[in-house]
């Protein structure tokens, strides 16, 4: 080994050299960055675009949850319960709207025999003005006003 | 006893369950009452006393903590109907496609039910007149005149001016009042023919604005102006339903519409003549996005797509379908065709 370097002395000083007048690790990261050259095949060179596909492709999931018996237990009453507030929910809106629906057809019924000529009841069933929603009374209700004022006082009722 | 072994909580609640059922039997009458609750409740306490005989020694041979008994596993992949291990329901925590919540209520949908959905039939009601037959329609599939020979056993022909039946338009009644059934959000990118980079930047915001992870569609055809070859993969979907959708509708007409720089709104001519109702946004605008925009800066900004949006309501034309629209508060500019 020591012949090897002897016979390579004159064309490489440094390699006979002792180690502390050279720091190793400066060595090291040449090699390093030599290394680090190398492009990468998957992912592009855009950070953003790599983090994307990390998070969007990852095969790893979290595994599924495992709960003991009274926990799930618990989980299955409450999820019963949701359940059950839900369809309590959907019959009474929808009996709700019935119930509208009726007195709607009762009154237009009433409206045709008041004896005015049927004036009323043709007001009530005509359908003018259907295309013109918008504007203050389609604002979703929010729990507190908005941030100028939450009344509209230049508003007009068309 | 630190904590009820399960197989003693078990045997309790199988205990309450016989005494419930035995009271709602007898409930009618008074005399019986007393015996079969009595002879429950004696039944529940054997139950007890049995299962808590059992556990201790379990609870020792774990080191006093109480390991489970078998636990369903949810199989990894669906390997068909015939195989024994079935994915327990999505609703099952251990299942893996469980989603916990909700968490919230969603305002828009509140406001529907409470709101829009009486108002709208309320506008649109038909007077029925009760106790009259309404005017019978001609059948939408005609018959052949029996001009030919060959007209015997042919199938009815088409309706006239087209060969597709459109929905039936039904007088308004409190069961058909137009409603939300689910909002499609379609990005088509065409950079991603040359660079896929585009296509998962484009999935990412899909999926950030609406919370429901985006499929990628292919080409369904060759075209090659375009320069699109047949199956490439070219754009990214989310169907979005339940509160999803309304919580996704109201973002829109709440933050990015009013913030879109000389926005009109959606075209009046839009819609497919059976209630769905499509409007898209510039890249420009989706990135005014709240779930963009908090995060700007790790989306390329030349990557972000533009997309579109379908409302897919249940109304069966496209006039119901706008004025559920604009009741909830989407603008429309120029004619409205219905």
């Amino acid at each position: 080994m020591s012949r090897i370097l002897q016979s390579l002395q004159g064309y490489v000083p440094s390699l006979l050299r002792p180690i502390s007048q050279k720091p190793a690790s400066r060595v090291s990261t040449s090699i390093t960055q030599v290394r680090g050259k190398k492009k990468s095949s998957r992912g592009g060179k855009d950070p953003r675009i790599q983090l994307i596909h990390y998070s969007l492709y990852h095969p790893l999931t979290p595994r599924p949850l495992k709960f003991s018996y009274l926990r799930h237990l618990r989980h299955w009453t409450i999820h019963r319960a949701w359940q059950l507030y839900k369809a309590n929910m959907r019959r009474e809106r929808e009996l709700e709207l019935e119930r509208m629906y009726n007195s709607i057809r009762d009154s237009c019924e009433k409206l045709k025999t008041i004896g005015d000529g049927g004036r009323l009841y043709r007001i009530a069933i005509s359908k003018q003005g259907l295309g013109q929603w918008g504007g203050i009374g389609t604002r979703i209700p929010t729990e507190a006003p908005g941030r100028n004022g939450g009344w509209d006082y230049t508003y007009k009722n068309q | 006893m630190a904590r009820p072994s399960p197989s003693t909580a078990f045997g309790f609640l199988r205990g309450l369950a016989q005494a419930n059922r035995s009271q709602f039997v007898c409930e009618n009458s008074p005399i019986l009452r007393a015996s079969f609750s009595s002879a429950a409740s004696t039944n529940a306490k054997a139950v007890e006393t049995k299962d808590a005989a059992a556990a201790p020694t379990k609870a020792v041979a774990t080191g006093g903590r109480k390991k489970s008994r078998y636990q369903m596993r949810a199989p990894r992949y669906y390997k068909g109907p015939l195989n024994p291990n079935q994915p327990p329901p999505v609703s099952d925590p251990s299942s893996r496609a469980f989603i916990p919540g909700p968490f919230t209520a969603e305002r828009l949908e509140d406001h529907y039910y409470d709101t829009l959905k009486s108002d709208i039939m309320t506008m649109t009601y038909t007077h029925l007149v009760p106790g009259e037959e309404r005017a019978r329609k001609a059948d939408r599939l005609r018959s052949w005149d029996d001009s030919s020979p060959y007209h015997k056993n042919r199938p009815l022909r088409g309706p006239r001016g087209g060969s597709t039946l459109r929905l039936l338009n039904k007088p308004r009644t409190f069961r058909n009042v137009p409603g939300l059934e689910k909002i499609t959000v379609h990005t088509m990118v065409k950079g991603a023919l040359q660079d896929k980079a585009y296509l998962a930047v484009a999935g990412m915001v899909v999926q950030a604005i609406t919370g429901v992870r985006a499929e990628v569609r292919n080409t369904k055809q060759q075209l090659a102006t375009w320069g699109l070859r047949k199956d490439v993969p070219i754009a990214m979907k989310a169907e979005l339903k339940g509160p999803q959708a309304y919580r996704f509708l109201s973002s829109l007409v709440d933050v990015v519409m009013p913030r879109i720089k000389d926005y009109q709104g959606a075209k009046g001519s839009s819609g497919d003549s059976s209630g769905n109702i499509s409007f898209g946004f510039s890249p420009e605008a989706v990135a005014l996005f709240p779930e963009v925009e908090v995060n700007y800066d790790m989306y390329p900004p030349k990557m972000i797509p533009g997309i579109h949006v379908t409302v897919h309501t249940t109304a069966t034309n496209d006039k119901d379908g706008r004025i559920l629209l604009q009741s909830m508060g989407v603008p429309f500019y120029g004619k409205l065709i219905d």
